[in-house]
Parts: structure tokens; sequence; C-alpha cells
């Protein structure tokens, strides 16, 4: 008998009373302003959010923040300001040095400030691996809890997805926070 | 009364700063927990769901299992089945040879502490490199965690300044959190950039998509996966939930019980492999399907490893991760290590003083302080009682039984107080150890009681008539 047959026949010969599934109803958080709730969290993560406005230039808002930015990595086609297409990469390893990456987000969550970012691109490592992250989001799509974002969570078919809120950081020394462990150094949500 | 635990305790509060330093950090910890949950009016609501969640899936655990593999491998990841420890890291083991793995880094995960997955590579020649901060700073060290979740909070800065000074070359006497971190990004990015291989764990495992979630603050689960290859996920088979639709629930407990975040920075989503890359899935029973059966301590499935019940522990706090047996410590590891071997980690389950905190901060409301208790009911019969208390307990059954002895004992008690030191505190009295025994009253509530003298009660009394 294989290891799974044995494991899965122990298992059923081990359940003794069986629990039925809840209905899963939960009364949950709603905010008035969702847009104010996820900025003001997302604050909290040690990560920024602003609203495009009517007569700014994304580029231009980008370019204003990260004016040091050389290696700016995004497959968006609405980001002329990209230097490195990270779909025409052949080994992930070469965007090592990348400065800047920017991807869209599709979910934003009021609660906790998390962003959905399904792998829209070949190569996800620029999400991790560049020193800093821009997330584009469109304001209409911040729902208030994870409830509500699973419930619509769109997959694309691809090998991954990520719920991203704040910049990478840890705690691990005397449980001082520091942001900027491995991922990136800081973020930026525009909201358009 | 001395345990294994008591003796380790001893050594870790030798150092007062050190001891007062953890208890007020971890409480710390605690109350930000509290200040999230206050937050949101439904978290009452969430743990009874979670509990519910928890109950179901591991009593259906067997067709859960079926469909999480089936989707897994719809998904084109490879499914290897692993009954014990052995078979876990003989499994990993041979998948790293196959493709010639020499370095390959790690996120954390208890489940390969708990295989000794770390030890069993090394001595077959791959270099095994540990990616969260916390767990890198122990491998350096040759250390085990002492917190599930935050493993290197038993360390000081200066300890750490000092290791890296060793280890990375970091200027001398810097022990800035700040600083360490960096050389540390540094280094770790180099490895990232040079292994062959990344392994992460499984905070869940969803049945209906066949997708493992890591929640990650470092992101260092993601910098791992998203450059190599190959990637292998061991996964405890208790970790799995039904739907995208229950995950939601746990989402939004973890993290909240574990640090006070409303949510770890990283949620990541593992579906399928890389492209031209491999995506290896190890589900581990090691005991698990035994736990099933034990309807006493079956709860201690629903686990999803927050180590709330750590942070808001009086004797974790105050005694450090160390001073237990079983890998992991806290209520929690208290009743896994008694599941693995009552006989040999019975030492941990007097490490509690029932005080209950940890059933009620639990976010999927394990009974963890009622298992320990029934452990204790049980110690004789793996023949781990107490033998002082064992005759205490004969003793006081003895008197218990003869009102009359007893009385008399009772009228005796007020002569301890003017007894010679020597005689009360001495090395056959556990409970004088450290501590002061209250003064006997001169006069017993019996005899107050017969005499009148019990006047709310008394009243009442009189009411009743």
């Amino acid at each position: 008998m294989s290891s799974k047959a044995e494991i899965i026949a122990r298992v059923k010969q081990h359940i003794k009373e069986k629990h039925d599934m809840p209905t899963i109803e939960i009364n949950a958080i709603q905010y008035a302003d969702k847009i104010a709730q996820f900025k003001s969290i997302l604050q909290t993560t040690g990560g920024e959010a602003i609203e495009l406005q009517p007569d700014e230039n994304l580029n231009e808002l980008i370019r204003a923040h990260f004016t040091e930015a050389k290696n700016i990595a995004s497959n968006l086609p609405e980001i002329s300001l990209a230097t490195i297409n990270p779909d025409e990469t052949a080994d992930p390893h070469s965007l090592n040095q990348i400065d800047l990456a920017i991807v869209r987000g599709e979910i934003g969550v009021a609660e906790n400030a998390c962003v959905w970012v399904p792998q829209l691109m070949k190569e996800r490592v620029i999400c991790f691996i560049a020193e800093y992250l821009v997330i584009l989001l469109n304001k209409q799509d911040i729902v208030n809890n994870m409830h509500e974002a699973y419930a619509q969570l769109n997959f694309h078919n691809a090998a991954f997805g990520v719920f991203i809120s704040g910049p990478s950081k840890t705690a691990d020394i005397e449980q001082a926070l520091v942001v900027g462990a491995h991922g990136a150094k800081g973020l930026l949500v525009v909201l358009v | 009364m001395s345990t294994k635990h008591t003796k380790a305790a001893d050594r870790f509060i030798a150092n007062k700063a050190q001891e007062t330093w953890h208890n007020q950090t971890l409480h710390f910890v605690r109350d930000k927990r509290d200040k999230v949950a206050m937050q949101l009016p439904e978290w009452e609501e969430l743990r009874d769901t979670a509990h519910q969640i928890k109950m179901h899936t591991i009593t259906h655990l067997d067709q859960y299992l079926e469909e999480f593999s089936t989707q897994a491998e719809a998904n084109g990841v490879r499914v290897h089945w692993a009954k014990d420890a052995e078979e876990h890291n003989r499994i990993v083991y041979t998948i790293l040879h196959s493709h010639h793995v020499k370095k390959l880094v790690k996120s954390k995960s208890m489940l390969t502490e708990e295989c000794h997955l770390n030890p069993y590579l090394i001595e077959r020649g791959i270099q095994v490199v540990e990616s969260d901060l916390g767990e890198r700073i122990l491998q350096l060290m040759d250390q085990a965690p002492s917190h599930i979740v935050m493993p290197a909070i038993h360390l000081k800065r200066q300890e750490v300044g000092k290791l890296f000074e060793e280890k990375l070359q970091t200027e001398k006497d810097n022990s800035d959190p700040t600083y360490l971190t960096r050389a540390a990004r540094a280094h770790l990015r180099e490895e990232f950039l040079t292994a062959d291989a990344a392994m992460t764990g499984a905070n869940f495992g969803v049945a209906a998509t066949g997708d493992i979630v890591v929640c990650t603050n470092e992101g260092n689960a993601d910098m791992g996966t998203s450059l190599s290859p190959l990637h292998i996920v061991s996964m405890g088979m208790e970790k799995l939930v039904p739907d995208l639709k229950s995950l939601a629930v746990f989402t939004r407990l973890l993290a909240r019980s574990a640090t006070g975040q409303p949510v770890t920075a990283y949620t990541s989503h593992y579906r399928k492999p890389r492209e031209g890359g491999e995506m290896h899935l190890v589900i581990v029973d090691n005991g698990r399907s035994d736990t099933l059966a034990n309807s006493e301590h079956i709860q201690t499935l629903k686990c999803i490893r927050c180590g709330a019940c750590m942070n808001t522990c009086p004797v974790y706090r105050r005694s450090g991760g160390y001073s237990y047996t079983y890998f992991i410590p806290g209520p929690i590891g208290i009743n896994l290590g008694m599941l693995r071997s009552p006989e040999e980690y019975s030492d941990n389950v007097s490490a509690c003083s029932l005080c209950y905190s940890c059933n009620n901060v639990c976010p999927v409301k394990i009974d963890l302080a009622d298992q320990i208790y029934r452990w204790r009911q049980k110690l004789d019969s793996f023949g781990k009682a107490d033998p002082m208390k064992k005759i205490m307990s004969v003793g006081m059954e003895f008197m218990f039984k003869r009102p009359t002895l007893f009385r008399a004992g009772l009228k005796m008690a007020p002569m301890l107080n003017y007894m010679p030191r020597p005689f009360v505190y001495n090395g056959l009295n556990d409970w004088g150890k450290g501590r002061e025994l209250p003064r006997f009253a001169s006069s017993s509530f019996a005899s107050l009681w017969q005499k009148g003298k019990v006047t709310g009660a008394k009243q009442k009394h009189t009411d009743h008539e």
C-alpha cells in the first residue's frame, strides 16, 4: 500500500465524531470611508497611498516620488518610465539590480491595507527583489474586509498571487521594527 | 517537584534584567493583539467560526486530503506523502539529490524543525540556509527557536551584533537593529541569488483550489521561491481549509493573534510551479492521524501556530522557550509534546498555572489549559507523578476522610506561625520555596460559623428560616 493510501486509511479509521461545516456569514466590519481607512492602515505598515489627481500625470507622479530610481521594471503599457520589461528577461536573477518595480493590484482591502496582486508578469520576483515597489490600484476596487476580497478574487489562471500589505519588514532583533528585510524597502500605492 | 522545566527556568530567571525584558516584551505583543482584536466587533464570531471550520475539516480530513491533492496535481504540483519524519526527510532529500541541489534556502517551517530536516540534509552534503532573519541568526549560533513566531526573542541586540561581527564582518560594537538587518539583507540576498532550490512551510492548504498559502513579513519565502526553479513545500496535513471563503476567516485571525498586526506584509498563494520549474508538496502525518482518534486532545489539530498562547502565558513569559523540553514551548507545546511522547516530555506539564489565559486568546479556541489539566491527572499512569506529591495526596486523603482528625489538625495549625523557620521552611516544604506562607488564622472558618460570627452568611440563614 502506498503511503498516501495508508495515511488516508488511518485518517478515515481514526475519525470518530464528524462535525458539520458552519455557514460562514460573518457580520464583518464596514467602513464609511474605505479609501481613508485603507490609507490610514497602510501608513501604519510603513507604506503610503496617494490618489492620482485628474490633472496629474501618472509617470510624472511616480518619478517625483523616486527621483533617484534608475532601473525601473514594469510590464504595464501605461508606464513609460520603465527601463526593463520583466516579461522579456530570460533569467529572474538578472533582475537583482532593480530600483523600482511597478505592478497592478486588483483589490484593496480597507481593514488591513492588503492589495491583491496576481502574477500577471513572467517573473513575479520583481514584486520582492526591487528596492521599492509601486502598486497601481483603482480606488473603486477597495473593499471592506477579507471576506469581500476573497469573494471577488480573480486568479487569472496564474501560478501565483499575493496580498501585499506594506513594505517588507522584520522585528526579529529585540522586537525593534525594521522596514526592508528582504523585499521592498518602501511601498507606494497609487490610487487611480 | 523539581522538573526539567523548573530547573531550566531557574537558570533563565537568574538573569533578572533579561527575564523582565522577556516578560514585558511578550506582554506588549499580547497587548497589541488585544488592541487589534477589539477593533473588530466580530472578533468572537470569527473565533467561533474558525473553530467550527477546523473541527469540520479535521473530522473530514480524508475527503479534504483527496480533494486537495487531486487539485494540486491538476495544477501541476507533484504531491508526496510522508507517514513520519523519516519518510519526510527521505523524500525531500531524494528530490534535492535528483536535481543536483547544492544549496537550499528555506523560509520558516516548524514542521521541518519537528522532522529534524536540516541536520539530515547537512549530513548528506546539502548546504541549508535559513532565510527568516530570526532563524538565520539562530542557525549561525547553532541554536533552536525559543518561540514559534519570534524565534530569537530570547536574544539581545548586543548578542546579535557580536555574532554578525564574527560571521558577517559587520562593524565592531554596532548593534543597531536597522544596521544589523541591512547587513543580513545583503548577506541573504547573495544566498537567494545562488540557491538551487527553495523550501517553505505552509500556513494553509486550500482544498478546493490546491493553493499553498504562506504568510511572512519579510518576504523571504517569496524571494526564495521566485528565483529558484525548484520549490518544495512541507505541510502538516492538519493545515487544510476547505476553500477560499474559509481561508478569509483565518487570514483575519492569524497575524492579529500572532503579532498584533492586522495582517502580515505578504499572504502568498502558490498554486502552480514557476514557468519551466517544479513544485513539490510533501504532506506529512507524523502522528497527526493518531491525534484524530484522541478525543481529549483532538483540538490540538486546529492549531494555526500563531503563538498567542505563548505571549499570554505567565509561565512562558517568565521562563523562556528553552525551559521547555519539547521544541514547541508554551501551552500548545506542552500538549503537542505530550502527544509525541508522554514519557519523554512530561516535565513540561507543570509549566502552567491553569490561569486559562491561553484558552481565551487562542484564535481557534483550543482547550489548551483543560488539556494540560487532563495530562496532569494521568501523570501517574505514565510513571511520572512526583513522589512527594503522591505521599502528600495519600496523607491528605487519610485526613480528609476523618473529620475528627482534620478538626484537631486545624486547631493546632496556628502553632506553625510560632515555629522556628527551619521547621517550616525546609527541603520538605516545596510551597515554602521562593515564597512566604500565609499565616494561619487563630480561629478556623468552621468554628467562626458555629459561633455565629460569620455575619453575612448568618443573615441569609436567618432569612431563610
